[in-house]
């Protein structure tokens, strides 16, 4: 009982690893790798117990292998570059102009 | 005649008072902005706070100009660029115009406030968007208190106060237009605190956002935090905020073309 409920938590929690570590939230897949690793170790032991032998484990500790990798590798190699600008700097420059237009009309009082 | 002298020098000060000391023509301020995202802070965009001089035939103002860009990982998930901006007096930091010019993931946004501040209204011109790439306009004239300004000037005119006279726990309100909408919006001053910034260890006056009327935009008592460096420059080196969907924080990066 104990140990399918495990295998179950265990997966879950791989698989939302993998997923979250793939996305820019890589992050966030620190505390499903935690479960999935402690499930996997809670089913081991209860394999040693039973004296059966569990494949889900290796599928719950490969997940976790990848999902740390790739959490590692983005927090390592995160680039906190920014993207394509192209279009903001074309509407800032129509703006300036726009507007250049606008203050023209507009009466500048110097005390205010 | 004692009476008149008085006078004088009480609009002297005033003015003084309202003078610019603050803000240099060509200041640029770099953030890097965070979201807290179940305990862990992840850096998301890129804030610049940008100054400079518009020349028009008549006069010459001061563009203060703000912009919110996504980090490249984020571009594909949630890609903002934000462009808000604002016409001000250099001298007394009062807007005669004000844009807000946001994409936010597919959503567009535009903004235009033209100030009459001698008939105290504001003609106001909102652009939407529609499905189908088509925009439509909205034009709408609000009337304002005198000293109504909009979000971007008011950020400038709040670093341009004479906070070293101020004394822990003093308020004051500002009124921002936001939206068509007069807010009011409460600042304290909480005291000094020495913090460690990317510009270095700086002595700053803690400020807090108390109140919003008419907003939950804001949400905590003392949990929405801005720290002005305490010297003549001021600049806004740290900020804390929350908002309902969470929390986050603006870090400076760099600051160049200070006026002090």
């Amino acid at each position: 009982m104990i140990k399918k409920l495990f295998i179950i938590l265990g997966f879950i929690a791989a698989i939302l690893a993998v997923i979250l570590a793939v996305t820019p939230l890589s992050n966030l897949a620190i505390a499903p790798i935690i479960v999935a690793f402690i499930s996997g170790l809670v089913i081991l032991l209860v394999s040693k117990k039973e004296k059966t032998k569990t494949k889900t484990i290796q599928y719950i500790f490969l997940m976790v292998i990848i999902a740390l990798f790739l959490t590692i590798y983005k927090g390592i190699y995160a680039t906190s570059e920014i993207g394509n600008t192209e279009q903001l700097e074309q509407r800032d420059e129509e703006n300036l102009e726009d507007s250049k237009e606008i203050l023209e009309d507009i009466e500048f009082d110097e005390d205010l | 005649m004692k009476h008149y002298a008085l006078l004088v020098v009480v609009f002297l000060s005033a003015l003084s008072l309202a003078q610019n000391k603050t803000i240099a023509i060509g200041e640029k301020l770099v953030y890097a902005a965070s979201y807290n995202m179940s305990g862990l802070l992840t850096d998301i965009a890129q804030v610049k706070m940008e100054t400079s001089e518009v020349k028009t035939s008549k006069s010459s103002l001061m563009r203060l100009k703000c912009t919110a860009t996504t980090y490249k990982d984020w571009d594909g998930f949630f890609k903002i660029r934000d462009l808000y901006e604002s016409y001000v007096n250099p001298k007394t930091l009062t807007p005669f115009l004000y844009k807000r010019d946001i994409s936010e993931g597919g959503y567009y946004k535009f903004m235009q406030y033209k100030y009459n501040h001698k008939a105290k209204l504001v003609n106001s011109l909102k652009r939407k968007k529609r499905k189908d790439g088509t925009t439509w306009d909205e034009k709408k004239s609000v009337k304002i208190k005198p000293a109504t300004k909009d979000l971007v000037s008011t950020l400038y005119y709040i670093r341009n106060l004479d906070i070293h006279k101020a004394s822990p726990g003093d308020q004051q309100n500002f009124t921002v237009l936001f939206d068509n909408e007069e807010h009011i919006i409460t600042l304290k001053y909480i005291g000094k605190e020495t913090i460690s910034t990317k510009l270095g260890r700086k002595e700053c006056y803690k400020l807090a956002i108390v109140a919003i009327k008419g907003s939950d935009l804001l949400k905590g008592k003392n949990d929405n935090l801005l720290w002005l460096t305490a010297d003549a420059n001021k600049i806004p080196v740290y900020a804390k905020f929350k908002i309902p969907v969470g929390n986050g924080e603006l870090k400076i990066q760099s600051a160049s073309g200070l006026r002090n």
